[in-house]
């Protein structure tokens, strides 16, 4: 039953904050307002109060630099692991999510579908294809637990679904073994009744049971504490749709005709050897990106195992270029992208949003400029809508030139039982989460 | 002056009545930390009820029972939405799904701890909020299974006593009574917009981002462009927003139906870039020029091809609009044209 315990102190004081910054709460037609900001506060704190009992770094340690870089806690003896899952309430069941079944994979690919990460209007949700899927779970090496799922009992409905799947990533000079944790999501009938938590805490129960202790995750808000925050940005390819579907705005005094020619992109590559990636690059990509990932102070640590899962193009999952020299057939350059289309909500000329997304880009011999204008010339012949972008590693230097523009969302990049002395700017780190 | 003397006054109440109304709120939200504790979460039954009432200020113990308040799920308790768009085919919700009771109840709990404290004329009375607590927990957890707490910890005795005499009653009759006692309490509870929100109106930011773990969608943030030198008139911007009487008003009064604006666009290359066509059609039955060149040669019907606005485009053919006219790079509506439209072939091939 465990009783909350927590002093109600910070809650208090918001409360008291938000009142009196708000005189006019006496009013009734602000009723609404209050109980939705006090709503807010209280989740926020409830939230954090939940990581504050975390090994997490916390807000209390920013700038304390006495404290050592590296795990928060040490990993504890297997056998001192909690054996049995976490008590769901009465109605619902874990049941661990076979993403090799077509049919577990279609449960899966419905709930996110219908209920999975939306724009703050409401207006697109994404929409991860079950090959996607299939591709981001099963990595090598990958843990058929930690692809968890929540059933109701009596209808056997799949409400809910986390995951992790297992990465080295590299902090610093320490390459830690770790759990990516991503697709966390709840029905929306559901919300009401807080299973994030103990979803949480069961896939870093099982993370556990396999000897691993840490893990990174992303998110939209600020938990404790990010290790940087990231900008995305936009590119558009198709500025008619993007705009009809308000994706983006169309100024009053800009017109779409300019607007169309603005975004205009060539019909073919430009560099001479560029081509798509095939399985005999493995090596001299894995060589390319081993050399790139190093110079930043979080990165994946890819082999060419992971580069072949991860890189090898797969059709409408993820898409890899690379420029072969025309004379000395090095491997000089590299881009990729994975394709995310989003659901278009209620409208009534287009249902899905096409978006690329970047991936890991390497130019060594041709300008990154150069590179990426190619990538955003592939994903146009691709029919792709959007191209986008996080500011990681190198990507600021090309994101205004070739016409990135801004977006609302930002995404803050964590990481689980593992400190970092001072947090990352966004181009020191070298890791892109689905 | 006197104005003044009574607006003094009046901000000085407002103050006394915020700085009470923030005091019932904390005493509600530690009610609220205590009354929510919404999980059955796993944890070996903690035997300490904690007496919040009387002593919230006391312990900052954060250990034990934290684990049933994470809450790193979003949307928290007005987070149900079940949006329009939900195209869940299957209803096989039964005994699953957040029931109309459930969401009237969890609507009944948030009033409770939030909007309850606005009504400092009815301060609820100890009894009754044990009342409210005994249900709730009921309705969240079941029948109470906690050991008694000591008789020295006067309140949670007292709440657990109102927990537990009330043995097994199910869940759904809590639920009733606890919206029962709440609707005594505040008859109009439910018109206050509460219920409303806590179901989810526009901010029913189900999994969006202000939400949990996970990526982001983010769409281009909306920037003024700087081409802000652009000069446009009247006539121009009624032809952009598609306002169709305002228009022929000004074409009435004698503004010229092929005015330009700084660009030198005609009000028909703006109906046509916003696709109008019956502003398109007006226009044109006023006599527009369908051949008139923007500063950049560009005739309505480059825009038409390059926004690909294929009845426009089509219109404008019939109404003879040339399909060769060249703009200054060079290119006619014919070589911009990226669209598989026989019509403009067909009509390319007849002027040859």
């Amino acid at each position: 039953m465990a009783e909350n315990n927590s002093p109600p102190g910070s809650v208090e004081e918001k409360a008291d904050q938000i009142i009196e910054a708000n005189p006019s709460v006496k009013d009734d037609t602000s009723l609404e307002t209050i109980v939705r900001r006090f709503q807010d506060t209280m989740s926020e704190a409830k939230t954090h109060k939940f990581w504050e009992t975390q090994p997490v770094g916390q807000f209390k340690d920013i700038g304390d630099t006495s404290l050592p870089e590296g795990p928060i806690e040490p990993a504890t003896p297997l056998s001192e692991v909690k054996q049995e899952p976490y008590n769901l309430p009465s109605v619902y069941e874990w049941t661990t999510c076979d993403m090799n079944s077509d049919d577990m994979c279609s449960e899966v690919y419905n709930l996110l579908k219908n209920n999975y990460v939306e724009d703050d209007e409401n207006m697109f949700r994404f929409n991860y294809s079950k090959e996607f899927l299939r591709w981001a779970l099963r990595p090598p090496g990958y843990y058929q637990s930690w692809h968890i799922g929540v059933r109701a009992k009596t209808s056997k409905k799949l409400v809910a679904f986390i995951s992790g799947v297992p990465a080295r990533i590299r902090v610093r000079d320490e390459v830690v073994k770790m759990a990516e944790i991503n697709f966390l999501c709840v029905h929306k009938k559901l919300r009401a009744k807080r299973l994030a938590p103990v979803m949480i805490k069961e896939v870093t129960r099982r993370v556990h049971l396999e000897n691993i202790w840490q893990a990174a995750y992303t998110a939209g808000v600020i938990l404790p504490t990010p290790i940087t925050t990231c900008q995305y940005w936009h590119r558009s390819l198709n500025p008619k749709k993007l705009i009809d579907v308000g994706f983006s705005r169309l100024g009053a005094r800009m017109t779409m005709s300019r607007t169309i020619k603005l975004y205009k992109l060539p019909d073919a590559p430009v560099t001479p050897g560029f081509r798509k990636m095939e399985p005999r690059d493995v090596p001299a990509v894995t060589r390319l990106l081993r050399n790139y990932l190093s110079q930043f102070g979080v990165a994946t640590d890819f082999d060419e195992n992971d580069v072949e899962h991860w890189l090898l193009p797969r059709e409408d999952v993820v898409d890899s270029y690379l420029v072969e020299s025309p004379e000395t057939h090095d491997v000089t350059d590299f881009c990729s992208f994975y394709t995310l289309p989003s659901t278009i909500l209620g409208n009534p000329n287009y249902t899905t949003l096409k978006a690329a997304y970047s991936y890991y880009n390497v130019a060594t011999q041709t300008s990154f400029l150069q590179l990426m204008n190619d990538a955003l010339i592939v994903s146009k012949q691709k029919g792709f809508d959007v191209f986008n972008a996080l500011d990681v590693m190198h990507n600021e230097s090309f994101l205004k030139e070739l016409k990135f523009g801004p977006g609302d969302g930002q995404l803050h990049y964590y990481l689980y039982n593992y400190r970092l002395r001072s947090a990352l700017k966004p181009a020191e780190l070298g890791l892109v989460l689905l | 002056m006197g104005d003044w003397a009574q607006l003094a006054q009046s901000v000085i109440l407002g103050l006394i009545f915020s700085y009470l109304l923030a005091k019932l709120i904390s005493i509600v939200v530690t009610f609220k930390e205590d009354n929510l504790s919404l999980t059955r979460d796993t944890e070996p039954p903690q035997s300490e009820i904690k007496p919040e009432f009387d002593s919230r200020r006391v312990d900052s113990s954060t250990g034990g029972g934290e684990a049933d308040s994470l809450v790193a799920e979003q949307g928290s308790s007005r987070g149900d939405s079940v949006g329009g768009d939900d195209s869940d085919e299957d209803d096989d919700w039964e005994g699953v799904e957040s029931t109309e009771l459930d969401e009237a109840f969890s609507a009944a709990t948030l009033f409770v701890t939030t909007a309850a404290s606005d009504r400092l004329s009815h301060k609820v009375p100890s009894d009754v909020q044990q009342k409210l607590y005994g249900l709730y927990k009921i309705a969240t957890e079941g029948p109470c299974t906690a050991p008694q707490p000591s008789p020295l910890k006067m309140t949670a005795r007292a709440k657990w006593q109102a927990w537990h005499k009330l043995g097994a009653m199910p869940p759904e009759e809590a639920m009733e009574k606890y919206i029962e006692i709440v609707t005594q309490l505040y008859p109009t509870w439910l018109d206050g917009g509460v219920k409303a929100g806590s179901q989810g109106g526009d901010d029913a930011a189900s999994n969006s981002r202000g939400g949990t773990m996970g990526p982001v969608f983010s769409s281009l943030v909306y920037e003024e462009e700087s081409e802000n030198e652009l000069k446009i008139d009247a006539i121009h911007t009624f032809a952009r927003e598609g306002e169709v009487e305002n228009l022929l008003k000004c074409i009435e009064s004698g503004i010229p139906v092929n005015a330009r604006d700084s660009e030198g666009r005609t009000p028909l290359h703006w109906a046509i870039d916003r696709g109008h066509l019956n502003i398109a059609k007006v226009l044109v039955d006023k006599n527009a020029d369908v051949n008139a060149k923007d500063n950049e040669g560009q005739t309505p019907l480059h825009y038409a091809v390059v926004c690909d606005r294929e009845a426009i485009a089509e219109f404008l053919v019939k109404q003879k609009a040339n399909i060769t006219a060249k703009d200054e790079d060079g290119n006619s509506p014919l070589d911009l044209c990226e669209s598989d439209w026989p019509w403009i072939r067909d009509s390319a091939k007849q002027t040859d």
